[in-house]
C-alpha cells in the first residue's frame, strides 16, 4: 500500500509540473495570437530554451547538492568568477579549448572547497556557500578591479550560437548535459548513494556508504556545472561581466524546487529541474512579449513557484 | 489531484488578470485602442494611421530609479503624441547584460520595429546588437554611450542621445569658481570606482572649479546614501575645517548632508549633488544643498522615440545629440520641479 502511494505521489508531482507547463505554454500561445504575436514559433521556442539554458545548466548542480540535503548559494559568483577568469585567459591569448578546461577546473575546485567545509568541516552548507558566494564575487572584482572584459573573437560567441542543423549549439548542450545527469542520478551507484545520503544519512552510513566522498563529489560536480553555466553565459554575451549571475542562485534553486526536488534532500528527479527552468523561462518570455510591467512579472513568477510546490504537497497534506 | 488542478487554474487566471491589466494600460493611447479592443473585428488595418503601425521597444537600465521613470514617461508622452506603440521592459533589480539580452530577444519576437536602449554597461550588448541587426531592427542608444568596440561589431548606425557628464560636472565647478573664495576646502564623493561617468563628473568639476577649490579628500561611496553618510562623517572628522562637499550623485549627497547636519556644521559645509532627483531638488529648495546638476532624461526619452519614428519613416536622423545639463540652485529650482514633476509623479 505504502509503495503504491509513493508511486502515485511521484506521478502527481510530475503530472502537475508537466500539466502546468503545458497550460502556461498554451495560454501564452493563445493570448499572443490574439494580440497578433507569434509565441509558439520555432524561433521563439529556441529563444526560450537559450534564455533558460544558464539556469537549466546551473540547476543541475543545484539539484545534485539539494538531493544530498545541502544547498549551494555560490552559483552566481562562480558564474562571474569563471566568466572573468575565462575572459582574461582569452584576452591573454590562451586558446579557447584550454580556457574552457581551465574554467571547468576552477569551478570544480570551488566546489571541492565548498564540499570540504560542508562535509569534513561540518559547517552548515548554507553558511559555507554564503561565504564562498562573497569570496568569489570579491575575487572576481579583484581580478579586473571590477571592470568588465570584452572584445572577444567571434569563435567565443560561436561556441553557443553556432548552429547545427539550424539549432543553436547551446540548446544541444542543455539536453546533452541533462541526459548525462539523468543517467548518472538514476542508473549509477553514485546516483543511488546521492539519494541515500540525502534521504536518510544514518541508514546510508550504516550500510557502508562513504558519505564524505559522495557529499564532496556532489559539491564538486555542482561547481563544474556552475562553471559550464559561466562559460555559456560568457559565450552568449561575448562579454565578461563582474556582476554577472547575481541572483542566479535563487533562480537555480527555484527551478529545482519547481521541478519537484525536495529541499530536505533525497527526493525528486534531476530531469524535472529542466522542466522547472523552462517553465520559468516560458513565463518570463511570455510576460515580456505581452509587455507586462516588469514588477508584475516578478510577482507572477513568485506566485507560480509557491503554487507549484503547494500543488506538489497535496498528498502530504492528505496524509496528515 | 484536485488541488493541483485548482492551483494550476489559479496560476492561469492570475496571468489572465495581469494580461487584462496590461491591455488596459495599452488602451490609454488612442491609436492602440482599436487594435486591442477591436482585434476581433476586421477594420483594424484601415483605422491605423501610417505611423501607428510602429511599435518601439524601450529598455531603460532599471525602473528602480526616478531618473529612468522620468525618461520612460518622456518616451511614452512622445509615443502617444506620434501615435506609436511603446513597449517598456527593464531588468528588475540589477542592471544586467544577460537580462537586457533576453529583453531584446523577446522584443524582437514581439515584433518591435525599433529599440531604444540604455545599456547596463557600455560593452555588454554585442550579442543583442547583432540580433537586432539580423532582424532588421533599428537601435537607438540612450543616456549611456555604447563602447566603440561593441558598435564596430555591427554595420548599422546606432545614434546616441544623452548627456556629456563631464560638461555637467564642469557647470557645477564653474558655479563654485564664481561663488566661492579661492582655496575652498573641498571633499569629493565619487561613485563606483570603475565607472566612466563617475570619473567624468569628478574631472569635469575639478576642471570647472580650478583653483577655487583645495581638494583634501576624494572617496568613493558607490552611489549609495548610507555610504555617502559614512564617508562624509569620516572626512569631516579628518578635516574639521571642510567647506564644501561635491558628490557625483544625489544619493551620496543626501547621505553627506545628514552627516553634516549631525555634526552641526550646516552653515560651514555646503553640499552639491548631481542628477537633479526630486528629493535633491527639495533639498536645494530648503537650502540643504546649494545645488545639483540636472540632466534631462525626459528629453532623452522623447528624442529616442521621435527619431526612431523618423528613421522608420525613412527620414535622416541625428547621429549624436547632447541633451545638455543645467546647474540647479535656489534661483531656478522651482522651474525645474515644475518641469520634472509631471514625469515622475503618478
Amino acid at each position: 500500500m505504502e509503495k503504491f502511494m509513493k508511486g502515485k505521489k511521484i506521478d502527481v508531482q510530475a503530472f502537475t509540473l508537466y500539466f502546468g507547463g503545458i497550460i502556461i505554454l498554451l495560454a501564452f500561445t493563445i493570448i499572443c495570437k490574439i494580440n497578433g504575436k507569434d509565441f509558439f514559433s520555432v524561433q521563439n521556442i529556441m529563444n526560450i530554451i537559450q534564455q533558460s539554458a544558464i539556469i537549466g545548466i546551473t540547476g543541475i548542480g543545484a539539484s545534485i547538492v539539494i538531493l544530498t540535503g545541502g544547498i549551494d548559494l555560490s552559483v552566481g559568483s562562480v558564474i562571474a568568477f569563471v566568466g572573468i577568469s575565462g575572459g582574461l585567459l582569452l584576452k591573454a591569448g590562451v586558446p579557447l579549448p584550454i580556457t574552457i578546461i581551465a574554467c571547468l577546473i576552477i569551478g570544480m575546485l570551488i566546489g571541492l572547497f565548498n564540499g570540504y567545509f560542508v562535509s569534513v568541516g561540518k559547517v552548515p552548507a548554507f553558511i559555507v556557500t554564503l561565504g564562498s558566494m562573497q569570496i568569489f564575487r570579491g575575487f572576481t572584482k579583484v581580478l579586473t578591479d571590477g571592470k568588465p572584459v570584452s572584445g572577444f573573437e567571434d569563435s567565443l560567441a560561436a561556441l553557443t550560437s553556432g548552429k547545427v542543423f539550424g539549432i543553436p549549439a547551446l540548446v544541444y548542450y542543455v539536453f546533452i548535459l541533462y541526459a548525462i545527469m539523468i543517467f548518472v542520478t538514476l542508473k549509477t551507484k553514485f546516483g543511488r548513494r546521492l539519494y541515500a545520503i540525502g534521504g536518510n544519512p544514518n541508514a546510508a552510513k550504516l550500510s557502508g556508504v562513504k558519505i564524505r566522498k559522495i557529499e564532496i563529489s556532489a559539491y564538486a560536480i555542482a561547481g563544474l556545472f556552475f562553471a559550464i553555466g559561466g562559460i555559456c553565459l560568457l559565450s552568449r554575451l561575448s562579454y565578461a561581466d563582474p556582476n554577472a549571475g547575481s541572483g542566479y542562485e535563487m533562480d537555480a534553486i527555484a527551478a529545482t524546487v519547481l521541478g519537484g526536488i525536495a529541499l530536505s534532500g533525497g527526493k525528486g528527479k534531476v530531469g524535472n529541474t529542466l522542466v522547472g527552468a523552462l517553465v520559468l523561462g516560458i513565463l518570463k518570455c511570455g510576460l515580456q512579449i505581452l509587455n507586462v510591467a516588469t514588477y508584475w512579472q516578478t510577482v507572477i513568477i513568485g506566485v507560480v513557484i509557491i503554487l507549484a510546490v503547494y500543488a506538489d504537497k497535496a498528498n502530504d497534506r492528505k496524509a496528515e | 489531484m484536485k488541488k493541483s488542478f485548482i492551483s494550476m487554474f489559479l496560476v492561469v487566471s492570475m496571468i489572465m488578470v495581469m494580461l487584462a491589466g496590461c491591455g488596459q494600460k495599452e488602451s490609454s493611447s488612442e491609436s492602440t485602442k482599436e487594435s486591442t479592443t477591436d482585434s476581433a473585428s476586421d477594420s483594424t488595418e484601415e483605422t491605423k494611421s501610417e505611423s501607428s503601425d510602429y511599435t518601439i521597444g524601450f529598455v531603460p537600465m532599471t525602473l528602480n530609479n526616478e531618473y529612468f521613470i522620468a525618461m520612460c514617461n518622456g518616451a511614452q508622452e512622445k509615443a502617444d503624441e506620434l501615435g506609436v506603440k511603446l513597449e517598456i521592459q527593464a531588468a528588475d533589480s540589477h542592471a544586467s547584460a544577460a537580462d537586457q539580452l533576453t529583453i531584446v530577444e523577446n522584443m524582437i519576437t514581439s515584433g518591435v520595429n525599433a529599440i531604444c536602449i540604455v545599456p547596463s554597461s557600455s560593452e555588454g550588448l554585442e550579442t543583442a546588437l547583432k540580433k537586432c541587426e539580423e532582424a532588421g531592427i533599428l537601435v537607438f542608444n540612450i543616456d549611456t554611450i555604447l563602447d566603440e568596440s561593441v558598435t564596430s561589431k555591427v554595420s548599422m548606425d546606432i545614434p546616441f542621445y544623452g548627456t556629456d557628464n563631464k560638461a555637467g560636472g564642469q557647470k557645477a565647478g564653474e558655479y563654485v569658481k564664481e561663488n566661492f573664495p579661492k582655496g575652498t576646502i573641498t571633499a569629493i564623493l565619487t561613485g563606483i570606482e570603475t565607472q566612466q561617468n563617475s570619473w567624468d563628473r569628478r574631472d569635469g568639476f575639478m576642471d570647472g572649479a580650478g583653483d577655487a577649490i583645495e581638494v583634501v579628500a576624494v572617496q568613493s561611496a558607490n552611489w549609495e546614501v548610507d555610504q555617502g553618510y559614512d564617508a562624509a562623517q569620516n572626512i569631516i572628522t579628518a578635516n574639521p575645517d571642510l567647506q564644501l562637499i561635491y558628490c557625483c550623485n544625489d544619493s551620496m549627497a543626501i547621505g553627506a548632508s545628514k552627516a553634516v547636519k549631525e555634526a552641526g556644521l550646516g552653515d560651514q559645509i555646503k553640499i552639491i549633488g548631481f542628477d537633479g532627483a526630486s528629493e535633491a531638488l527639495n533639498m536645494v529648495k530648503s537650502g540643504e544643498f546649494i545645488g545639483t546638476v540636472a540632466q534631462d532624461p525626459v528629453q532623452m526619452g522623447k528624442l529616442g522615440v521621435e527619431n526612431a519614428v523618423k528613421a522608420l519613416n525613412g527620414e535622416e536622423v541625428e547621429q549624436y545629440l547632447d541633451t545638455g545639463s543645467s546647474f540647479i540652485t535656489a534661483d531656478n529650482v522651482d522651474k525645474q520641479i515644475e518641469y520634472i514633476t509631471p514625469y515622475i509623479g503618478e
